[in-house]
Parts: structure tokens; C-alpha cells; sequence
């Protein structure tokens, strides 16, 4: 066989390849094992060490493009809050889609919990513009940032916003973050106001964001899909109702363990595609004589 | 059987994603006009979304409130910048966004510079003090840090020809800085994969297989 037009491959035939291994564990899929890693355990450790009545933030900073990594891991986040009692503050400082996200993820989760009360255990107060500015407002009063819900609801008379009034009242803010959103919250938030703080961002984001876990700026990072995947797993391995919530057909199609048999899949073409592509290169250009 | 307005939602996703999906055959018109519709749409909803979840709640009612006995005059000073940065597209007094611009300027500098020193210098210079002489896997791990985040200064270091120790410390920062754009590199793969596996999943699980009832 010719090597050189091996070398030259069509890059669409690439594309081909790598959408058939994909499509492939999203049609059938596989269950391949995942490992919770520290990074992750921390978030988890954290939550489990709060007492019900305790408050958390959790910030959508991030739109429909990071949907696919963000969303499992705020399904698994919003679970695991409520099913300890936690109270849940709801917003997003990034504008194209934090909003949409929230509301529909919160609403899809706490409709699997029916003594939830909106107002009482849990709100959604939506976007605000502002990034920096409305973080470090938040730190004098979260009624004041955000005077109306997401629906446009008169907070001062909400039941959580009365106990919960600033970042003295709050345990963790966890932010959900595309891009430098996430770096905010470490470097604003946590360094001015000591509140702790843990991002799950995309992945592109996660190996930034290491350095801020490894100097206490952050508990936790969770690390795209295979963060999402990781808590999930760790729910699954200490909640029977984990298990059952997981084994859904449904919820697997949604569910980032689900997600990471394609990634494992795609990985393994990719990897033998660059060492294809090395051993090509390199015999042709013996035969070239360099 | 889907609600209309959900399958209608369901088609036109579909399509647009296909429309995307048909650039990595080649540029069409298909692809152009679903970009385009993306760019368009996005503008629109970020000028819906802070004017109905900032501006509504966060200055217009409360203003409005102003008639009402609540006295909140002073939300007519950021009012006012806010206003005056349009002022720039009439010539005539377009010096004055001058004076809105540089208060905004002046505040997100003075925020940025305390985030800047009190959440990244200082914590990440005090992180790379650590100890090397306690012996065992975390003090050979500290050294790697040590060693990495020197070589890397000393590569960026340009004031100084990079030759003798210099060029061989910065060629130790070359090889630091090889390694965390690999790292880098296999994440980003991992994050368009994801994407990728977002909207296939869509496809399959949302579109196809509600269309054929499997």
C-alpha cells in the first residue's frame, strides 16, 4: 500500500470515524467503570459534613455550549443538596443561557422531591449583570442584588432570603462556571470573603483551575464529564436512592457516566489516529531520505 | 406522541444542529445561515435578559417606586452613566461618555487589582513556598513545582540573552511549558468530545427515536 496517501487521509473520513464511535455507546450504551478522584471527593465531603437548614449558592455561569459537561454534574449537585435538607440559592452572573439552565434544571430536579418548598428551601434568583461588581455586593446583601426571583417574585418577603442574607449565612458557593467565571468566585469570593468555594467547569477550563485547588483557594474541581461522572458515581456508591434515581433509562441517557463510555470510545480512536499519523510521518520521511 | 410545540422545538433543533454538523463536509449556505442565526439570537436574548433581570429589577421599579414615597434618587446617578456612554454616537457631546467611561473603567480596575494581588499573586506566590527537606513523595512533588515554576519565569525572562545557564534553565521551562499545553490540549479534546456526544445524544435520543416510536 501506498504510505504517503495513508498520510494524506481525507480529514472527513477522520470525522467519520470518530461520530461512529461516538454514536455508538449513546445508542447502546456501554457502562464502563469511573473512579472518584480528590478533586471531586472534596465537594462531596463538603456537602455531607453540612447540617440541614445549612445554605449553599450554586451560580450557573455558563450557556448552552458547555450544556453537555455542566448539566449532569448540576443534577447530581442539586440532588445531593436536596436530598440533605441543604438550602439552595440559585443565580448565574453569565448571560447567554445561565438563566435558561438553572430553570430548567431546577425545576426538573426539585419535581423529584415533593416536600421541597420554593422560597423556603429553594430559589431561583437568576441572572444579574455586573460579574465582579454583583459578587462582591452579595457579600452586604443578596436581597439587595437581587431584589425580584428569575420570575420576577418579590424576594424580601421569601422565607430563605431573610435567613440567608449574605456570605456570612452561606457554607459553600459552588459555581458551575464556563471560562474565568469559575476563577472569579476563587479569587474575589473566597479571598476577600473566605467563603469556600468549588467550580465544576468544562473541561477546557479544569487544568487552570488545579492550580487554585492545590493552594486552598478551592475545595473542589470537578473536571468536565469525568467530574460530573465521578460525582455521580460517588452518589451511586453511598445512596440507595442514588442508585435507583441512576438506574432509570431516562435519567441514564442524561447521566455523565453515560457520556464517558464515548469518551473513553473517541479517546481510543484519537490516540491511534496521532501514533498512525507519528509512524506515517516518520517512514515517510525515511523514504524521503531526512 | 410529543406536544406539537415540543416536536416543533425537537425539528427545528434538529435541523439547525445538522446545519452546524454540514460545515465538516464543507462551508455551505446551510451552515452560514445557522451561524448567523446563532450570532443574531444571542445579541437579542443577552439584551432581554439584563433588561428584564437587572434593569427591571435593579433600577427601573425601584425608580418608579421613587413616586410611591420609597426615595431612591440616588439610582439616577448610575442612571445617568449608563445613558451618557450612548452619548459617544452624537458628535456633538460625545465627550461626555468620557465621564461615564472612565468611572467604569476606574471602578472594574480598582476591583481588579485587589482580586488580581489578594486572590492570585499572592496565594499562588505563597503556594510555590513549600518545603523540599522532609523527604518523601510530597517533597519531590514540591520540588517539581519549585523547579517548574522558576524555569518557566526564567524563560519569560527576556532581558537576558537566553544562552549558558540561563538557556539551559530556560529550555528546562520549555519542556514544563510542553507538558501543561499537553495537558491543556487533551482537556480541550475531552470538552469537544463532550459537545459532540451533547448534541448526538440530542439527535438520537430527542429527535430520532421519538420520530420512528423506538
Amino acid at each position: 500500500m501506498n504510505l504517503k496517501k495513508l498520510l494524506y487521509i481525507d480529514r472527513r473520513i477522520i470525522y467519520l470515524v470518530v461520530a461512529i464511535g461516538a454514536l455508538i455507546p449513546i445508542i447502546r450504551p456501554i457502562g464502563l467503570p469511573v473512579e472518584p478522584t480528590d478533586p471531586v471527593i472534596g465537594l462531596f465531603d463538603k456537602l455531607e459534613s453540612l447540617s440541614p437548614g445549612d445554605a449553599v449558592i450554586i451560580s450557573y455561569d455558563y450557556g448552552p455550549s458547555s450544556e453537555p459537561e455542566l448539566n449532569p454534574m448540576s443534577s447530581a449537585i442539586l440532588r445531593h443538596c436536596f436530598q440533605r435538607e441543604i438550602k439552595v440559592l440559585i443565580m448565574a452572573v453569565f448571560p447567554l443561557g445561565g438563566v435558561n439552565m438553572a430553570i430548567r434544571e431546577v425545576e426538573r430536579i426539585a419535581s423529584e422531591f415533593e416536600d421541597l418548598e420554593y422560597g423556603v428551601d429553594y430559589v431561583n434568583l437568576g441572572y444579574k449583570d455586573g460579574g465582579q461588581a454583583a459578587m462582591k455586593a452579595l457579600a452586604v446583601s443578596i436581597r439587595d442584588v437581587f431584589p425580584a426571583d428569575v420570575d420576577g417574585n418579590d424576594t424580601s418577603t421569601m422565607p430563605i432570603l431573610m435567613e440567608v442574607r449574605n456570605y456570612d449565612d452561606v457554607e459553600v458557593v459552588i459555581s458551575l462556571a464556563t471560562g474565568i467565571i469559575g476563577e472569579w468566585w476563587a479569587d474575589l469570593v473566597n479571598a476577600q470573603f473566605g467563603v469556600p468555594v468549588a467550580v465544576g467547569c468544562t473541561a477546557v477550563s479544569a487544568p487552570k483551575y488545579y492550580a487554585f485547588l492545590r493552594s486552598g483557594q478551592m475545595i473542589a474541581v470537578l473536571g468536565g464529564l469525568k467530574g460530573a461522572s465521578e460525582y455521580e458515581e460517588l452518589l451511586k456508591r453511598n445512596f440507595d436512592w442514588a442508585r435507583e434515581v441512576y438506574s432509570d433509562p431516562a435519567e441514564m441517557k442524561l447521566a455523565a457516566t453515560t457520556g464517558m463510555d464515548v469518551q473513553a470510545i473517541v479517546h481510543v480512536i484519537i490516540i491511534v489516529f496521532i501514533i498512525f499519523g507519528n509512524i506515517m510521518y516518520f517512514a515517510t520521511g525515511k523514504e524521503k531520505g531526512r | 406522541m410529543q406536544p406539537l410545540g415540543l416536536s416543533i422545538g425537537v425539528w427545528v433543533n434538529a435541523l439547525l444542529t445538522l446545519c452546524i454538523l454540514s460545515f465538516l463536509y464543507k462551508d455551505n449556505p446551510f451552515f452560514r445561515f445557522a451561524e448567523s442565526l446563532f450570532a443574531g439570537m444571542s445579541l437579542g436574548y443577552y439584551i432581554g435578559i439584563v433588561t428584564v433581570q437587572t434593569l427591571q429589577p435593579n433600577l427601573i421599579q425601584p425608580l418608579g417606586e421613587t413616586f410611591f414615597g420609597n426615595h431612591n434618587y440616588l439610582l439616577l446617578i448610575p442612571m445617568a452613566l449608563g445613558i451618557m456612554l450612548y452619548f459617544r454616537y452624537i458628535p456633538r457631546i460625545s465627550w461626555l461618555s468620557r465621564i461615564a467611561l472612565a468611572v467604569y473603567i476606574g471602578y472594574y480596575v480598582g476591583v481588579l487589582m485587589m482580586q488580581k494581588i489578594h486572590g492570585q499573586v499572592i496565594p499562588q506566590t505563597r503556594d510555590t513556598i513549600m518545603p523540599v527537606t522532609t523527604g518523601g513523595i510530597d517533597a519531590l512533588w514540591n520540588l517539581v513545582v519549585i523547579i517548574g515554576v522558576f524555569s518557566v519565569l526564567v524563560y519569560f525572562y527576556f532581558s537576558v540573552e537566553h544562552k549558558g545557564v540561563v538557556g539551559k534553565v530556560s529550555r528546562v521551562g520549555i519542556w514544563f511549558l510542553m507538558i501543561s499545553f499537553g495537558a491543556s490540549f487533551g482537556y480541550t479534546i475531552m470538552a469537544r468530545i463532550s459537545l459532540l456526544m451533547g448534541r448526538f445524544s440530542f439527535l438520537v435520543n430527542n429527535w430520532i427515536r421519538p420520530m420512528f416510536g423506538i
